[in-house]
């Protein structure tokens, strides 16, 4: 169980990292005054440095709430359950980009709806199959027939001739 | 009456054939982004922009438009039947309209709702025909320095008047603007914050941030929360319609205020979410009878509603006007007008009238077919949540991931969405406004330029932000909407209330 607090402490460190970078890379392209004015790495720099600051005022708001006990901290921000319903979402969205990035994006359309289908949504192989080749194929024909948009493709659609 | 003139030769560009059955299909898009949890209107606009670049851009704003006017109402549609808001400033809606759905009086509540939101929309449209000429004429003695502080203003009115922390409003907005900055600088050439990463040369799209943060993000939230659709079924007859329509004007008084809270909401960027919020208040504070609301009262669904499309319509005009969008929404759709080679802004009034009195032509169509739309389509759209969302989630996300990849045609651009999911979903949940970050996103770089350029007349020196009237009371009106705010809120704050509006 995560409370509110943690989520938020962690949350303002990255984007306090975030900003840290920011002006780090800024750093390189110099953030003073030269011949045609401020330099390319100034506004960047001094983004970078506000949300720095902005996430410091946040882990400083945070804390001091939870030093005087505000109800809201100790908030539930994501417990078991709900964090397994997210994973459940969550983690075939990653296997769908990972599949996109090496088998393109039509084999993991098909394998992704096909899983969503069979396990999360307790429909049949037939339907299931059918449910995921058809969306592949309205895709195919709105995107790439109808808009003229190529889909990202992978080793067997190359197979194919595509 | 240059404006009615230019308005009627607007009204001839508009008037094909062609247009028409874009406004229509772009109203039915809209309805079903809308309807459907997860797609909203901007994130809806920013999967359809990838698809207009072809497209002459009288054509696709009115694709765009249409798509937004349709979201709005889908929304509405859900709030009313499901009880589930289909778009953030829907909720109100719900407070009233889905008693009225449960007391069998969905078919009412869902006229009053459709018709004041025509009614908030058509304010909002009369106030931009009426004003957009004047604003932009205004507009045309800005310089460098008072389009920065125009930027500065509408960004301090963000954190003074947001309702989310100011720490996260300064921190959302400050992390869109470096996310601007990555990629070539526009004015001494340099590639910047690419970090040695290739895929970063070309910057990261706006486009995709929406997808990211509005689309996927919001899935997960939804999924998080193990959403049921227990709808009310609604059949919509002529007769009831024509009903409820006669019974409208008796709320004269709630749509004009409702009006003119939402254009106000709509010109400033505090955006229809929170306009519909504070109408929906307004509303029940100066009622005979305040503790009907919340029970199926119609002038809890007329009042959000009303205020909610005043302001979607009046945010139009600080884009059209200014180049400075109003809400998310409409900064997606600037996003796009400078993709299709156009420049928001006081110059496009003179450089491209058929395309602006075009668009503002279309908008009085646009919404009187989106309201005949939607009534007419109702019970279609309600039983698409009778489809388990098993399939329908699966479904989204991938136009979500179909619609990043189309952007600019990058592999890598899947993985950034992926990313500014999650970044969305924990923003969501801990209360950082995400319209500010699509805002600089949008308009960083011309933020950047202005002052760059500001700085460059002034040999280095910031009082050229104080340096004539203009400037100087844009300024001091910047500072009056960052700090007065503020002052109440810190009190509130340092006790660790929650804001009571958390806008978007």
């Amino acid at each position: 169980m995560i409370t509110r607090f943690w989520a938020e402490t962690a949350t303002a460190l990255a984007t306090l990292l975030f900003g840290l970078v920011i002006v780090y890379g800024a750093l390189e392209f110099g953030t003073g005054w030269d011949s045609s004015g401020p330099q390319p790495g100034a506004f960047p720099f001094y983004t970078g440095a506000l949300v720095a600051l902005a996430s410091l005022g946040t882990l400083v708001v945070t804390l001091a709430q939870r030093l005087r006990g505000a109800a809201i901290v100790n908030e539930i921000f994501l417990d078991r359950e709900r964090a397994g319903r997210v994973l459940a979402f969550f983690a075939p969205l990653v296997a769908f980009v990972v599949i996109t990035a090496f088998a393109g994006m039509y084999v993991a359309t098909i394998a992704y709806l096909l899983y969503a289908m069979r396990f999360q949504g307790g429909y049949g192989w037939p339907v299931s199959i059918a449910g995921a080749v058809g969306a592949a194929f309205v895709f195919y024909v709105v995107f790439e027939r109808f808009f003229q948009i190529g889909l990202l493709k992978g080793p067997i659609e190359r197979m194919l001739g595509y | 009456m240059d404006n009615i003139a230019s308005l009627m030769h607007g009204f001839s560009v508009v008037l094909t054939t062609h247009h028409i059955l874009l406004m229509m299909a772009g109203v039915l898009l809209g309805i079903l982004v809308g309807v459907l949890p997860g797609l909203g209107a901007p994130n809806g606009v920013s999967l359809m922009l990838p698809l207009t670049f072809t497209m002459d851009p009288v054509s696709a704003i009115i694709l765009l438009t249409s798509l937004y006017w349709g979201a709005l109402f889908g929304g509405s549609t859900t709030s009313i039947l499901f009880n589930i808001p289909g778009e953030p400033s829907s909720v109100a809606t719900t407070f009233d309209g889905h008693p009225m759905a449960k007391q069998g009086r969905a078919t009412e509540a869902l006229s009053f709702a459709f018709l004041s939101a025509g009614f908030g929309a058509m304010a909002g449209v009369i106030l931009i025909t009426l004003l957009s000429g004047w604003v932009a004429n205004f507009a045309l003695r800005f310089s460098s320095p008072e389009y920065f502080a125009v930027y500065f203003m509408t960004f301090a009115s963000f954190i003074g008047l947001g309702g989310a922390s100011p720490f996260k409003s300064i921190v959302a907005m400050g992390v869109g603007f470096a996310l601007a900055s990555i990629g070539m600088d526009s004015v001494s050439g340099n590639v910047r914050l690419t970090f040695e990463f290739d895929a970063l040369l070309a910057g990261v799209s706006f486009l995709i941030a929406v997808i990211g943060l509005f689309g996927i993000g919001e899935l997960l939230l939804t999924m998080e929360q193990g959403l049921k659709f227990e709808g009310v079924a609604a059949k919509v007859s002529v007769r009831d319609v024509l009903r409820t329509a006669a019974k409208l004007p008796r709320y004269w008084v709630a749509l004009l205020r409702s009006s003119a809270i939402g254009i106000w909401m709509g010109i400033t960027p505090g955006g229809p979410t929170a306009a519909s919020f504070m109408s929906y208040a307004m509303a029940k504070r100066s009622s005979r009878d305040p503790a009907k609301f919340g029970k199926g009262e119609p002038e809890g669904v007329i009042a959000p509603e009303t205020a909610d499309h005043a302001a979607g319509s009046a945010a139009m005009l600080p884009m059209l006007a200014l180049g400075i969008p109003g809400s998310a929404t409409a900064a997606v759709m600037m996003g796009g007008l400078m993709i299709w080679g156009l420049n928001p802004g006081p110059m496009l009034f003179i450089e491209r009238p058929d395309f602006v009195w075009g668009l503002i032509a279309s908008m009085y169509l646009g919404n009187v077919v989106a309201v005949v739309v939607v009534l007419a389509t109702v019970p279609i759209f309600a039983s698409i949540l009778k489809i388990p969302f098993s399939i329908v989630a699966p479904l989204i996300v991938m136009i979500c991931f179909i619609g990043a990849y189309t952007v600019g045609s990058k592999e890598f651009d899947i993985w950034v969405a992926l990313a500014f999911g999650l970044v969305g979903y924990v923003f969501k949940k801990l209360d950082y406004p995400i319209a500010p970050l699509v805002l600089a996103m949008v308009i960083g770089d011309k933020a950047e330029d202005a002052f760059r350029q500001s700085m460059i007349f002034s040999q280095g020196s910031l009082s050229i932000f104080w340096s004539n009237a203009l400037v100087s009371t844009l300024m001091a009106i910047g500072l009056a909407l960052l700090v007065l705010p503020l002052i109440g809120r810190v009190s509130l704050f340092v006790r660790g209330r929650k804001p009571v509006l958390n806008a978007l």
